[in-house]
This record gives structure tokens, sequence and C-alpha cells, in this order.
């Protein structure tokens, strides 16, 4: 590019970005903003307090942290095991054919999450679901009541079908970089599959995995309509307390649901952060 | 040279061969995939499926049900307004703006890139809570227009990457400057030269908002509610009054998906497939 920068230029090519960073301010920067400022005001007197932030010690709000919290690691964790398992497999498919369709698949149901999968999650693991009427029939083993399609164990099992996908999409580049030659190299000097993978394979595939990890947290700790259409009260998770508020369901006071709302956004953000950084180190390898 | 042939065809032959661990995992994947979604399609077509394996009867009266009541009508309106308007105000936001940062403001590209990634770090109940809150004057509070703004950004990076990846893909500096030379202005150019360049972008990032956009449950239900009511809000009424028929509104919205995702793949031609796109989204 010729250098061209007068002051005027650079003012007018700021023009044309404008409108974009002005609609981002409307609909997202300053009214997330004023959600932040708002979590630290008394209600009433507009003063200063950090008391919203205190009263989310109540032990309601503490177990929809700790629930969401332990409903995102444990799916994206899971994700990440299988998916990792189930990509290779892919992977190392020999049919190309094959190894699309499982990709299409993939693409496709991990959009899936929401209201229609939770509804066929009920269709087979509901009280008389198929699933649960072929075990009690054939295995005589009856699934409720220790089990729920409409408790925590039942999320885990709906999430996990959109976690799982997702982590096959994301690990399938990793592999691919993962270079033949690497492979050959360490056998011509007589490593065995074990030290190759140990030594070369899985540090190559760290960064793809902490990726993975912190994105289908943060995938799993946003999600609502799955776990609206599931469990509803019966299990109190951050998002569906948030949305209570707005609905105005719940008589609780406003700060507070500003305050979790804070929370949230800086548990995602760091997660996000980290995935930002951990995929720009992943994408070191899958590049070349 | 012929030696090392059939040692290679042998290579090959080895590698065809499928391992017992491949069959087991992509089967069980498959399975966890595909089963809820059959389930599904079967139920919304059973009589009865709750004391046998297989329905006891076949019928469609469930499909018919569903299409009689009377919010089916307006909520599918619902919806379809919806998605087609955040696309068209998605394409009209971001397009002029990925090509102006393209051409002439490479600066302010890191900046474009973290706006578009914002998205991701809020979750959908925390945007509508703050917009909610801020917006709290008629007509804007709680409206549809709130809406819109905020299913746009909340889908903003669908559209960002394929059309990003598509202007990347051309010489924009070229086109741009060959069109400025022959004394079109940028708004012409942008629309006769650069639009129709990359098209398929531009159609793979709205098949991606529309699909989004159309299954949208969060941001409908908590800023505007029964005054707007769409698609996905019926289907989670129905799970509470009739099992059948919130089948058959499943189904519905699983072939939506479908169709729309073979059309992504499709458009999507033979360089970039939509998996690589939905995952550089993010």
């Amino acid at each position: 590019m010729p250098n061209r920068k007068h002051k005027s230029d650079s003012v007018s090519d700021w023009a044309g970005f404008i409108p974009f960073l002005l609609f981002c301010l409307t609909f997202e920067i300053i009214p997330i903003l004023f959600l932040a400022r708002g979590s630290f005001l008394q209600k009433g007197t507009g003063q200063f307090t950090l008391l919203n932030y205190v009263n989310l010690q109540h032990p309601l709000y503490i177990r929809s942290f700790i629930n969401s919290i332990k409903l995102s690691g444990m799916t994206a964790l899971v994700g990440v095991i299988l998916g990792t398992l189930i990509g290779y497999a892919i992977y190392r498919w020999p049919s190309e054919r094959m190894r699309e369709f499982l990709i299409t698949l993939s693409d496709v149901t991990t959009n899936f999450a929401g209201a229609p999968l939770a509804f066929a999650f009920v269709v087979i693991l509901g009280l008389n679901g198929v699933i649960t009427q072929f075990l009690a029939q054939y295995l005589n083993y009856e699934l409720y009541p220790d089990f729920s399609i409409y408790s925590f164990s039942g999320l885990i099992l709906a999430y996990v079908y959109f976690q799982l996908p997702l982590m096959v999409l994301l690990i399938l580049p990793a592999f691919a970089g993962i270079k033949k030659e690497w492979q050959e190299s360490a056998q011509s000097l007589a490593a065995n599959d074990f030290q190759f993978w140990w030594h070369i394979g899985i540090p190559v595939l760290v960064p793809s995995l902490i990726a993975g990890f912190t994105l289908l947290f943060a995938n799993a700790f946003g999600a609502y309509a799955t776990a609206y259409t599931l469990v509803q009260a019966k299990l109190s998770l951050v998002t569906l307390q948030i949305g209570y508020m707005i609905a105005g369901e719940v008589r609780a006071d406003q700060g507070i649901g500003m305050a979790m709302a804070v929370v949230s956004l800086i548990i995602m953000g760091l997660s996000i952060g980290a995935y930002q950084i951990a995929a720009s180190r992943a994408r070191r390898w899958s590049k070349r | 040279m012929n030696n090392t042939e059939t040692k290679k065809k042998k290579e090959e032959k080895n590698k065809k061969r499928v391992a017992g661990w491949q069959i087991a995992l992509v089967g069980a994947f498959l399975f966890y995939m595909l089963i809820p979604i059959i389930s599904t399609y079967v139920f919304s077509v059973a009589t009865r499926w709750d004391r046998t394996i297989l329905p006891e009867g076949y019928t469609f009266e469930f499909y018919g049900k569903a299409t009689e009541s009377s919010y089916f009508g307006i909520t599918l309106r619902n919806s379809l307004i919806l998605s087609l308007t955040t696309v068209l105000a998605s394409l009209i936001i971001i397009v002029p703006t990925v090509y102006w940062v393209q051409i002439r403001l490479q600066r302010a590209k890191p900046l474009l890139e973290v706006l578009m990634i914002l998205p991701f770090g809020i979750p959908t109940v925390v945007l509508a809570l703050a917009l909610v809150r801020i917006y709290t004057v008629p007509p804007f509070a709680r409206s549809p227009f709130l809406l819109i703004g905020a299913v746009v950004v909340y889908s903003m990076p669908f559209m960002y990457r394929p059309v990003s990846n598509a202007l990347q893909a051309i010489d924009s500096h070229t086109l741009t400057e060959a069109g400025q030379s022959l004394g079109a202005n940028i708004f012409r150019i942008l629309i006769e030269v650069i639009i129709p360049n990359i098209f398929p972008g531009l159609l793979s990032g709205s098949l991606l908002v529309f699909a989004t956009v159309f299954a949208e449950f969060t941001l409908t239900s908590l800023i505007v509610g029964a005054r707007f009511k769409t698609f996905p809000l019926l289907l989670v009424e129905y799970t509470r009054i009739n099992g059948n028929v919130a089948a058959a509104f499943s189904v519905i919205s699983f072939t939506i998906a479908w169709i729309v995702s073979m059309l992504i793949l499709w458009v999507g031609t033979r360089s970039k497939s939509a998996s690589t796109e939905t995952i550089q989204a993010r």
C-alpha cells in the first residue's frame, strides 16, 4: 500500500467504521456496561455499594454457580475426552465419504441445542421413553427413579449431545497437524506407538485440548434453552436464575440479578480468553 | 521401482482396513447422535409408544393437530420474519464494514475481530437482561425491534467469518482500484463488483444466521415473550401440553435445520466446508 496517510484521510477512513461501532455500542457494549454499573448501585439511593455481591452468598445463588460450573466442567471434560477419541477414529477412517458424512453430522448436530433436542431426550429417556421401556422390558432394569432426564444427570446427557460433535470438529484439524513424517521418523528411530504419542503426539495436541475444554465450558455455561425445557425449577443454574429475574417470575432483588450476570460474564470472559490463547497456539501446528 | 510400487499398494491396502476400535467408537457416536432424532421422528407418527418397544400403530394425526393450532401459522410467520429481517440487517451492517476495513482501515482489523468474537463471551440471558434493563421506554422496551438488534449481535460471528474469508480470497484492492479508475464510487463498486464476487460467502453466512435465528429461544422468550411468539416458543409450550404434537413440532424444526445445513454445505462448494466456518466463527 502506498503511504497516503494524511490526517483528513485517516478521519474519513474511520468514518466508514462508525455505523458498525454505533450498532455494537447500542445493542451490546453500552447495555452491558450499564448493567455492570447497576450491579454496584444501591437500590433507591443510587450510591455505590458492594451489597449486591455480598448478597450473592445466599445458598440458592451459591448452589446455582456450583451447579452451573459442575455441569459445564463435567460435560466439557466428557466432551473433550470422548470427542478426541471419536475424532481420531474419524480422522483415521479410510473412506473419505464416511469421513465427510461424520463431519457433516457433527456440524448439524452441534447446532441442535435447545428445545427440540431437549424434547428428543424426553422421548427416549423420559419416564415412558423408548430406551427406558427397552431397559425395563428386556434387561429388567428400571432407570427411574435413580436417573431422571429432568435432573442433573439428565442434563449431562443432553449437554454432551451438543458438546461432543463440537469437540470432534475442533480436534480434527489438530490431528491433521500431526505430520506423517514425524510418525515415520519416530518409527525409524525405533519408537513404539506409546512413545510417539507420549513424547510427540499428545504434547502437540495439548493446546487443542485446552482450547476444546475452554470453548466447551463456555458453551455449556451460557446455555439456557435446553435446561429451561428439561429441568425448570427442579435444578438451579445461573442462566435459569437470571432468566427468572428478567421474566419477573421471582420477586428477587434486581441488583442480585445484575451481580450474577457480571460474575457469569467474568467466568465466560476468562474461558473465552483462555480459548483464544490456546487456539492460536494450536493453529501454529495445524497451519503447516 | 516396481518393488516400491507393490509396497505402496500393500500399505494402501492396509490403510483401507477399519480397525475394531474405530468401528466401536464411531458406532457409539452414531448411536448417540442419531437415536434421539430418529426416535422423535418415529414418535411424531406413533399412535401409542409408551408400553411397547415398537409403536403400536402409525398416524399423521399429530401433524394435523400441529398445523391446525391457530398459533402454528402465526409463530411460523413470526419466525420467518425475525430470521429474514436479521439476515438482511446483518448483511447491511457487516458486509460494508468488513469491506471497508479490508480496503481502507486495516488498522481497525484487530478491533473488528474482537467485536465479532465478543458475543460468544456473553451468555444470551445476560445480553437479554442488559437490553431489557437499559431500554425501558416504549416503543423500544421489550419490542421486536430490540429483539432484532439482540439477535443480530448474537448471530454476528456466523455472518462475519464466511464474509471475511470470501473477501480475503478475492483481490479486493485491485478490483476496487479498477472500479475507481473507471469512475465508480465505492458504493457502486461494493454492489456491482465486490458482492457478486463474494456471493457464496454471503449466502453461506446468511444461511448460518437464518438457521441460528430460526431456532432462537432465549432472547425471544426473555425480551418479547408472548407478544411476538415464534416457533421455538410454541414448541416449548407444547412440550408441557401435548407430547405427540411437540414431537411433530420438533420434527419440523429438525427438518428445517437439516435442509439449511445441506444448503450451506452445497453453497460452501469445494473450497470451504460449513464446519470449518462454524469452528472459525468461534
